[in-house]
This record gives structure tokens, sequence and C-alpha cells, in this order.
């Protein structure tokens, strides 16, 4: 139709005019927001408007008119050429820009997350996202909805380095609960994988406490998984929950994993033989839920959990009778099991291959360096941040309307004889 | 009336006595309206050194001017028994300055110590004054006016302590903070004197560069026993420098930073805490359901 190119041809104009500064570019974000339907409709013929435009300048126009145009159903030879255009884009695109309109940003990324998923090749997605996250968020504290797509990206594409670095960052704002529960999930998924299970246990804990009003499955996945994990790495796991739990969460979440509880208890007996035999018995259930890997390391940290209580009763000890207690096979076993464990730095201890005697050593850290004084003064640093943030959310509490009335309510049954000037029935 | 005495006489005084006096004084005036309080000195002479190690109080009638002789005799008595060698080396007294009316006492000790010594504490309290405020003074014979009259000189002294006063001076001292009793306080208080302590010391080596400096442009004339004197500072320094040393200092650094830590922590997981109530409160449609716990 002919009114409708003069339209999309004034639509380029006004993009090409309105985008220096940031209130031509809210008026432009109002236009845009205008044409969105005229877009819609003409979404075939976009194509040649953008090399018109220059994603660096006009990011704002051109992140519509890629939105409109790849909202199009593709095939499987045009999903390349997607990628690539929309990977450009996201390298180059200006972050304030697209800021004014991150729904649209958000569906573009997630249709190149789809389309990397669907030519099966998500290590191509995972730069992209990475760039595209750095440039949504408004700082590294809040959690945008591309956070869980990139994790699942590094899961998929198994690029693990590159997601711990993002999972380094303290989160403090959150877009939308969901984001949170399959981000921490994830990112739990990828510290398991590298073997650092301080921090997997740090983010599979906050999906178990977030505050849910109904039971999500991303929990009782995240609760079976934090069970493994906190065996491995505790050595025992503590079945009551922190008073921050959610009540849909305390009530529930048992139900859902009865046979790793049962493998709880056997692991608390100390016999490797136990915990052997309870997986035999529930290895159906493990494998369903795809966590038979982490079982297996279960239970070979049973052998490291003993020889740890072994420091604390003994002095030294011969590798043989390390053996006969932990119920390894010989000598040699125990003298692995030993050796790794102080690379790992879970014990201290020297061993005497001559006599085959191990002696248990205390933590020679003696606090005196200056090393230790960074440490702490970039400790101390963080908490004071956290401590003052804290504050204000409390503040902020306090004045919270539903706070202030369910603790107005309370009030006035019990003090009858003192005279409060709280309202004790506060309507809003 | 005060010039500087010509008995070469040294006197050494022990701050039991000033503590003494001052703490007379205070609970006099804390009882009735700020008066001169009176007592005497007692403590040893041996040859021309005169060391005073103790006081006790006296009556005094402001009226007459006089002491209460029974009473001084009965407390001399007293205190004979104690200290045998101590005996009464003169009396004490508080003010800004020396009156006339004091020749009255003194001469009236002069039965009992032929040279007695005046101390005079002075209980105005000035903070620019560095010096403590307590003055000795004897009396000479001088002829004025054709008459040979006594008057008070005042003498030079030093300050004498035996372990046991020191002690107790300094714990005096350092238990300043006024409930003082706590641990908090107790290491607030040091802390903060370290850490004026060391701005000072900051402050003044500041000054010293700026001085440097100006010299060295050329804005103020060289001085070369100044520099001579920075120069030999420069090379005792640094003051301190073995491997002992070090470990200590790092290892009680470490101990106030974890100190600190730990404080932050509590105070973190506190306010954490009543955030959580909160929210439950708040949110939690059902943690409160038969909470009808009874609120103290």
């Amino acid at each position: 139709m002919n009114l409708s190119m003069s339209s999309v041809e004034s639509l380029v104009a006004q993009i090409h005019g309105l985008s220096s500064n940031i209130g031509e570019l809210t008026q432009l974000r109002n236009y845009l927001k205008q044409c969105d339907d005229l877009l819609r409709t003409e979404s075939t013929r976009l194509a040649p408007l953008l090399t018109e435009l220059d994603p660096s300048v006009h990011s704002l126009g051109y992140l519509y008119i890629l939105e409109a145009c790849t909202s199009a159903p593709i095939s499987k030879d045009q999903a390349n050429k997607l990628v690539l255009s929309v990977a450009r884009f996201i390298n180059v695109c200006a972050a304030e820009q697209i800021r004014l309109a991150p729904e649209k940003f958000i569906s573009i990324c997630k249709r190149l997350m789809l389309q990397v998923m669907l030519l099966e090749d998500p290590m191509r997605g995972v730069a992209p996202l990475l760039t595209s996250i750095r440039k949504l968020q408004s700082s590294t504290e809040q959690l945008t909805t591309l956070h869980p797509d990139f994790m699942l990206l590094c899961l998929l594409s198994k690029c693990y380095k590159i997601g711990l670095s993002v999972l380094e960052d303290d989160i403090f704002e959150v877009d939308l609960p969901r984001d949170l529960f399959l981000y921490c999930y994830y990112g739990g998924m990828i510290c398991i994988g590298q073997k650092q299970f301080r921090k997997a246990l740090e983010l599979l804990h906050n999906v178990v406490t977030a505050p849910m009003p109904i039971i999500s499955a991303i929990a009782v996945e995240a609760y079976k998984k934090y069970i493994l994990v906190s065996l491995i790495h505790l050595g025992q796991f503590a079945t009551s929950f922190p008073k921050y739990t959610s009540s849909a969460a305390q009530r529930n979440l048992k139900n859902f994993s009865q046979s790793y509880l049962e493998l709880v208890n056997s692991y608390s007996t100390g016999k490797v033989s136990e915990v052997e035999k309870c997986v035999e018995i529930y290895k159906d259930t493990f494998g369903s839920d795809n966590n038979l890997g982490l079982v297996k390391q279960v239970v070979s940290s049973m052998y490291k959990r003993n020889i740890q209580r072994l420091t604390q009763t003994y002095l030294t000890l011969s590798l043989q009778d390390i053996a006969n207690t932990v119920q390894l096979n010989s000598p040699k076993e125990a003298e692995m099991h030993v050796l790794q464990m102080i690379q790992e730095g879970d014990i201290y201890a020297t061993i005497n291959q001559k006599d085959g005697m191990v002696r248990f050593l205390e933590d020679p850290e003696q606090y005196k360096t200056c090393e230790m004084i960074e440490r702490l003064d970039f400790s101390i640093q963080r908490i004071m941040r956290l401590s003052k943030k804290l504050t204000t959310m409390n503040e902020v509490m306090s004045c919270d309307p539903s706070y202030l009335g369910k603790v107005g309510k309370e009030r006035q049954r019990f003090d009858y004889d003192d005279f409060y000037t709280v309202p004790s029935k506060f309507t809003i | 009336m005060a010039s500087s005495s010509s008995s070469g006489l040294t006197f050494k005084l022990h701050p039991l006595v000033i503590v003494n006096i001052s703490d007379h004084f205070t609970r006099v005036k804390s009882q009735s309206h700020p008066r001169r309080v009176v007592g005497c000195v007692i403590g040893v002479q041996r040859g021309r050194t005169v060391e005073i190690f103790n006081s006790f109080e006296l009556l005094y009638d402001d009226s007459t001017h006089s002491l209460d002789r029974a009473f001084l005799e009965k407390k001399q008595e007293l205190y004979k028994k104690v200290f045998p060698q101590f005996y009464i080396l003169g009396w004490y007294s508080t003010g800004s300055d020396a009156h006339e009316t004091d020749m009255i006492i003194h001469k009236s000790l002069m039965d009992i110590n032929e040279n007695p010594v005046y101390v005079l504490l002075n209980p105005s309290i000035n903070p620019a004054q560095k010096d403590l405020p307590v003055t000795i003074y004897e009396s000479e014979l001088h002829v004025i006016d054709g008459n040979p009259q006594l008057i008070f000189v005042q003498s030079s002294y030093t300050i004498e302590t035996v372990e046991a006063e020191r002690i107790s001076v300094d714990h005096v001292a350092h238990l300043k903070p006024s409930d003082g009793g706590s641990a908090a306080t107790q290491l607030a208080a040091h802390l903060t004197g370290i850490h004026s302590a060391i701005k000072m010391l900051n402050s003044r080596v500041r000054v010293l560069h700026h001085y440097l400096l100006a010299m060295q442009k050329g804005e103020i004339p060289l001085e070369n026993s100044l520099l001579r004197q920075v120069s030999s500072l420069l090379r005792r320094l640094p003051a301190i420098e073995s491997e002992k040393f070090q470990d200590d200092f790092l290892m009680e650094y470490n101990d106030t930073l974890l100190i600190t830590y730990l404080a932050m922590f509590t105070n973190c997981s506190s306010t954490m805490n009543e955030l959580v109530d909160k929210f439950n409160t708040a949110y939690d449609r059902h943690s409160r359901r038969g909470g009808r716990t009874g609120f103290i």
C-alpha cells in the first residue's frame, strides 16, 4: 500500500531525526509505540529499512524494527541469518537507548536463544547474551529476565567459567520472581559442575527459601539437589527450615523428596555400606531426577567425612588404620584419599611414606600476614555496604502499610491498661 | 610574695599527696559550698632532700584562722604508729595563691617543724595549663621596710613515685570514661586514644614537610641547624625494625580488624532478623495462624 509505505518512510525519517539525546529519545519511543501495530503488519517488508539505520546511533528505532522483523515465524535457513543480525545488533547497540524499551530487547534476545537452540549450537548464543545482560542491567545488582536464559545456555554449551563470572555479582533487585528461581537453580547446577559446592549451596538455599505463595516445581527440584550438595559439602543436612522460608515451602517440600531424606538418614550412620544400600533402593528415583552423578559424589564424600572425623581424635595414624576405620580396601587407597584431601585443603596433614604414618596438623594460618589484612578489609567494606542496604530496607518495611496493619491489629488484643497513640485498628 | 627559694632544699612530692588533697577538696565541695581545705603533709627529710609521702586532713576554723591543735596531735600520734619514720613536714591548702593569713597557720606549725613547707593546690581547672597546679612554698626571713618578716617563697619540686603509686595512677588515668566498666567502652576509648595520637603525629609531620618544601622552594631562608636536626631524626628511622615487631604488630592489627568485622556481622544479623520478622508478619499469611503467644 502506498499509504503504509509512506508512513514507514516517515518512520525512518523520525528515527534519524530524534536519536540524539534523551529528551528526543523519549519522544521517539512514544512515537514508536504508536507505530507498533503498523510495524507488525508490515513485518515482512521491513528488512531493507534496517540497512538505512545505524544500530549504534539509532539503537531504539533499530530495535523496534528488528523486533517486528523477527516476530514472524522463520525457517531454518533463515535462522542463521537472524542469529547473526541479532548478535551484531547486541554488540553495537547503545545501552541507554535500549533500556527505554526493555521488553522489546528481551524478546529479541529470547528469540536469539530459541534459534541457537534450534540450530543446536548453544555456544553461539553465550557471548551475545552476556553482552545483552551487561547492557540491559542498570547496575550489576539487578537480575534481569535474560539472566536465567544466559545460565541455561552456559549449561547447555558447557561454558561454565563464563557462567561463574556472572554468578560472582551479588543480586539486590529482581524483576520477576521466576527469574530468581531459575537463575539460582541453573547457577547452582553450574557451581556443582565446577565443584564449587559452597556457592552452589548458597544459590540452592536461595531457591528453597525464597518467598513463594504456592509451591513451585523449580523449588522442588532445587530442594533435592540442595539435600545432596549439603551432604557433600557439609556432611550433614538440617531438616528444619530457617524462619524466612515461606510456609508453602515448609509444608510441602519434604513430601516430594522422601527418598532423599532416607539417604540423609543412612548418611548419618557414618557407614558407607548403609549409604550404598540406600542408593541401590532408590536408584530409579535418583535416575529420573538426573541426580545420579551427584548421588555418587555423596557416596565418595562419605570417606572424606570419616577421615575428617579421624583428625579430631588422633594426632598420628597409620595408613592401614585409616583404611580399616573408613572401610577402604587398602592403605594405598587411603593414601590417595588423604592426598586428595590435602590438595583440596580439606585437612592439614603430612604423610610419611617410609613408615606409612599420617600426622594431622593444625590450620597453619596465623592471621599475621598483609594478605589477611587485605582480605579482612575487603570483607569489612562489603559488610558495610550490606549493612547500609539492610537498614534502608528495614526502614522501608517498617513503613509498609500491610506490616503496620497487622501490627496494629495485634496490639489491640493485649494492651488493655496502656494507652497507645497508635490507632488500634488500621484500615487503609 | 613568690620568688625562688634560696634554701637549697630539693623537694620530692609523691602523687598520693596530690590525689589526697584533690579528693579532700572535691568531697567538701560536693557536700557544702566550696571553701578552703587544710591538712598536714608528712614525710621524711634526709639531708637536703625533703620527700613528702602522705597527707591527712585537719579541722580548720575559718573565722579565727586557727587549727584544731588537739585533733592535730591525735592524728599525728595515730600516723606515727603506722609510719614511724614519717613526721610532719608542713601543711597543705587549696586556693589560687598564698594569703597573708596563711602565715599565721605556718607560724603555728613552726613548733612542730622549724621549717615547714606549704603545699598549695589550685583547684580551678585550666585546660591550657600543661603542668600540675601544685606549688610548694617555704618561709624565709627577709628584711622588708626595715622589719624582718617571714614571707613565702616558691620552691621547685619533682614528682617521685614508687611502683605501687605508678600502677594506681595509671589505672585512674585510664578509666576516664564515666561508666568505664564495660569492655566495649574501654576498647573504644583505647582506640580513640590511639587515633588521636596518630592524628597529632600526622599533623606534626605535615607541618615539618610543608616547612621543608617551602625551604626548598626558597620562600623561607635556609636554617642549617634545623636541617641538621631533621636529617638526624630521619636517620634514626625506622625506629623499630625487626621481624618480631612486624609479627606482633600485624597480629594485633588483624585482631582489631576481626573485632570490627565481628561487630558488623552481629549488627547486620540483628537487622536482618528484624527485617525477616517484619516481612513474615506483613506478607506470610499463614505464619501467624495460631501464634497467639503472650506479648511481653
